[in-house]
């Protein structure tokens, strides 16, 4: 039972934080298809970083710099070139994946994955299964709590869920949409970071090629799932974070009977059936209100 | 006279929307605590300068001085620090959002973090004080549009307003609710607020302000001069540009809002006979529930030939449905509903076109044509519609077809294959009307077919209605104008919540439909 629950845990961490950054940009109005990129981003930045620096604050540091600075490319492009909020989210996932193979096979040739000397800080031995836990899914449910706290009670929170559903009621109170757009996207860059780094660094110290495998847009479905709102996201991330604990259980159990293949695609077939699910019952997501265009008049 | 510098002045102001001149040179002042209007046609600027004033359009040239203080232009934090509040024409409020969030998102004071609780009860106060009678807890969305304006004006007064705008707050009216907002801003002036309302109807400006002032394509003609000293002749031909005997009946009525009861053409017994077999009948029709509107709820309506039946109502009570069961876009729980005789209830749109079913939807923009595709493909498309799956398509000849149509309709269009989002509104409107009101027409259903339109194109749809009446067509036209339905419809029924409250016959009585409407008169 303990594993099962670390097991969860440490699965559903990453998903969480990355799923709080896809809905504070749902919020902004900006349908994030670029967390996958930022997710890799971070999770390839912790490791490079402690490699070559040999401190993990610099590699987290790094790490949280570049998603940062690659959320405020993804405004700019969206809100001053005026382009597609999903075709510039899915060229922010191209260019995160693309991006840390570059600079992996620029740094160590042609090597598969690489391998750092320690992670992140765990909870010690004195808390038996859970010691493997890092700080990340410890401070998780207080980082959880606070952007709800931001998002749902708060001036700034309304502010922002205006900003995407009516930007013209923000702007005649004086918000800027595109401000908080801005804010949102590099708030988001913060949290993608923490939620890259714990997937590399938390349990495996180790980075390899693509190895987000799709988590971002796991997290996206969860901002659907759970209508945006910060507890509902959350939730829905650690659905797919059980189903997923239990396609790597039924491996276990029943790898010899059913196709393997069919066990590792259950996490996806939950999330296709979630996202319907939350379609039939919502009619769709909350806040963004628009596919794509943002209509700021 | 009162004294002091003026409540909001604007010195020079010029705006322009690409090439389009929105504001020309507007200088203008307008007196502490006391309520002014701004009239003009559509178009003459009055939205555009109540934004200016609001800080949220960025004029070119000009300057804008509150209480004798110069405000930096184009900023809505400056004019809200100022004390200027604009309420929309609509509403500017994320409807997702409580009453109290509402109030919440747009203060200034107060801390940033709240519980629910707390958010609750600082705004019920709030709303009290403003004898604004809504649960804190309501969601926007949930509210009838008139709680829904005075909420907006609520937000308005969030913060310490001196000066309030209302952009055309009477449209969304019926009118006891127009009372009543007058009755509440005069409760406001009396508190020291200058109120700026933005207005169309001459008689309203009469009835609630003290100076008005009149924009004409985008420039001062007249004001603020005092109303006591204008009449509603001498504004009328203020605001259309011409003397008034240019003007005619029908121009001066949509201004003015019709004083005496249009004439009627007898009905003689042939036309009664013909009527006899409705063009469309509604019988005991309710629908399901859905996200879109309020559900009809055993409606029984017949539309005769060369008949045109009105339908009013406060908006948001059923009448999009009654238009969506009709073009059988909604969901029938029981009743059936017949057109030309044949009962057409479980047959698709497709059929009901090909019967004679005509629709002039309620959103011109987005229902009525596509903005992105050339007005050929707009206009070609109810008969392309009707054609089978696999007829072939002959651009050509529909160019050329369509090229005609629009001439006959008088559309202002340079070709058949620029865009629909290139027209202006009137244009817009005259492309569907070319396209719906053709000779096989038999009923037409006029969805607020003269919202947003300049006197001179409403006067053509108007016209356009009649002639189809004339040659037969029944017309089911729906409108939130009454004096509209009242001058051009030989009957009005009154939708509230998804029912007919009330059927009225000329001469109507304004007091007797407007119970109707809020429900008033049981």
């Amino acid at each position: 039972m303990e594993d099962a629950i670390v097991a969860i845990l440490r699965s559903g961490t990453p998903l969480v934080y990355v799923t709080l950054a896809g809905v504070l940009a749902q919020r902004a109005g900006i349908w994030h298809l670029g967390l996958e990129g930022l997710m890799i981003i971070g999770a390839c930045s912790a490791v490079l970083g402690v490699v070559q620096t040999g401190s993990l604050v610099v590699g987290l540091g790094i790490g949280i710099a570049l998603c940062v600075l690659a959320s405020a490319l993804l405004w700019f492009v969206i809100e001053k070139l005026r382009a597609n909020p999903i075709i510039a989210g899915l060229g922010l996932t191209g260019l995160g994946l693309g991006g840390t193979d570059l600079a992996v096979q620029a740094i160590y040739g042609s090597q598969a994955s690489v391998n750092a000397p320690y992670g992140l800080p765990r909870l010690g031995p004195a808390f038996g299964a859970f010691g493997v836990l890092s700080v990340l899914v410890v401070l998780m449910p207080l980082v959880v709590f606070a952007v709800w706290v931001l998002v749902r009670r708060s001036r700034w929170g309304l502010q922002l869920t205006a900003c995407g559903e009516h930007p013209f009621a923000a702007r005649s109170v004086g918000v800027s949409p595109s401000r908080m757009r801005l804010y949102a996207l590099c708030l988001g860059g913060v949290l993608c970071a923490l939620g890259g780094a714990e997937l590399s660094m938390g349990s495996l110290q180790i980075f390899a090629y693509g190895m987000t495998a799709g988590r971002g847009f796991m997290a996206f479905a969860a901002v659907i799932f759970g209508a945006a709102n910060p507890l509902g996201a959350t939730a829905a991330a650690f659905f797919f974070a059980i189903v997923q604990a239990l396609g790597i259980r039924a491996q276990i159990l029943f790898g010899d009977k059913v196709p393997h293949d069919l066990l590792l695609a259950l996490p996806y077939i939950a999330t296709v059936i979630g996202i319907w699910i939350s379609g039939r019952l919502r009619g769709g997501a909350k806040a963004a209100t628009s596919f794509g265009e943002l209509r700021d008049y | 006279m009162t004294s002091g510098p003026n409540a909001i002045e604007c010195r020079g102001v010029s705006v322009e929307y690409g090439d389009v001149k929105a504001l020309i040179d507007v200088s203008v002042g307008f007196a502490p605590r006391q309520i002014h209007a701004v009239v003009g046609q559509n178009g003459a600027g009055k939205t555009t300068f109540a934004r200016v004033a609001a800080g949220i359009v960025q004029p070119v040239r000009g300057t804008l001085a509150i209480g004798g203080r110069e405000v930096p232009v184009g900023s809505v934090g400056a004019a809200r620090a100022a004390g200027i509040e604009l309420v929309h024409q609509s509403f500017a409020l994320p409807p997702s959002f409580t009453v109290a969030e509402a109030m919440e998102f747009g203060a200034a004071s107060g801390r940033g973090v709240f519980t629910r609780g707390e958010l609750q009860r600082r705004w019920r106060r709030h709303l009290e004080s403003l004898g604004v009678t809504v649960s804190p807890r309501e969601r926007i969305r949930d509210l009838p549009v008139e709680t829904q304006q005075a909420v907006e004006i609520a937000r308005a007064l969030v913060t310490d307003a001196k000066v309030l705008i209302l952009d055309e707050p009477t449209a969304v009216l019926s009118p006891s609710g127009i009372d009543n907002l007058f009755a509440r801003l005069r409760v406001m002036q009396a508190n020291g607020v200058t109120i700026l309302l933005i207005l169309h109807k001459i008689r309203e400006v009469l009835s609630v302000a003290e100076t008005v002032t009149v924009l004409r394509g985008g420039r001062l003609i007249e004001g603020p001069i005092p109303t006591a000293e204008t009449d509603a002749g001498h504004l009328a031909s203020a605001i259309i540009g011409s003397g008034l005997e240019s003007l005619s009946t029908i121009d001066r009525e949509a201004l003015v809002g019709a004083d005496d009861e249009p004439e009627h053409e007898a009905t003689t017994p042939a036309m009664a006979a013909e009527r006899s077999v409705p063009v469309l009948e509604l019988r005991g029709v309710s629908t399901r529930a859905d996200t879109e509107g309020p559900a009809l709820r055993d409606i029984s309506l017949a539309v005769g030939r060369g008949e045109i039946v009105g339908v009013a109502g406060v908006e948001g009570n059923g009448q999009r449905t009654l238009v969506r069961a009709v073009a059988d876009l909604a969901d029938l729980a029981r009743g059936a509903i017949v057109l030309n005789g044949d009962d057409v209830t479980r047959r698709p749109l497709v059929e009901r076109r090909a019967s004679g079913l005509r629709v002039i939807p309620f959103e011109r923009n987005t229902e009525g044509l596509s903005l992105s595709s050339p007005l050929w493909e707009n206009w070609s498309a109810r008969t392309l519609l009707l054609g089978g799956l696999l007829n072939l398509i002959n651009p050509a000849r529909l160019r050329r077809d369509c090229d005609d149509s629009l001439k006959t309709w008088d559309v202002r269009f340079s070709s058949s294959s620029q865009l629909a989002g290139s027209l202006s509104g009137g244009n817009a409107q005259k492309v569907i009307l070319a396209r719906e009101i053709d000779g096989t027409a038999t009923l037409i259903i006029a969805a607020q077919p003269t919202r947003g339109l300049d006197v001179g194109a409403t006067a053509f749809v108007w016209r356009a209605l009649r002639e189809a009446k004339a040659r037969g067509c029944g017309i089911l036209l729906i409108s939130s104008d009454l004096d509209e339905l009242f001058d051009i419809s030989d009957r009005v029924v009154v939708m509230l919540s998804g029912r007919i409250s009330g059927e009225f016959r000329p001469p109507y009585h304004l007091g007797e439909v407007g119970a109707a409407m809020t429900g008033a008169g049981r």
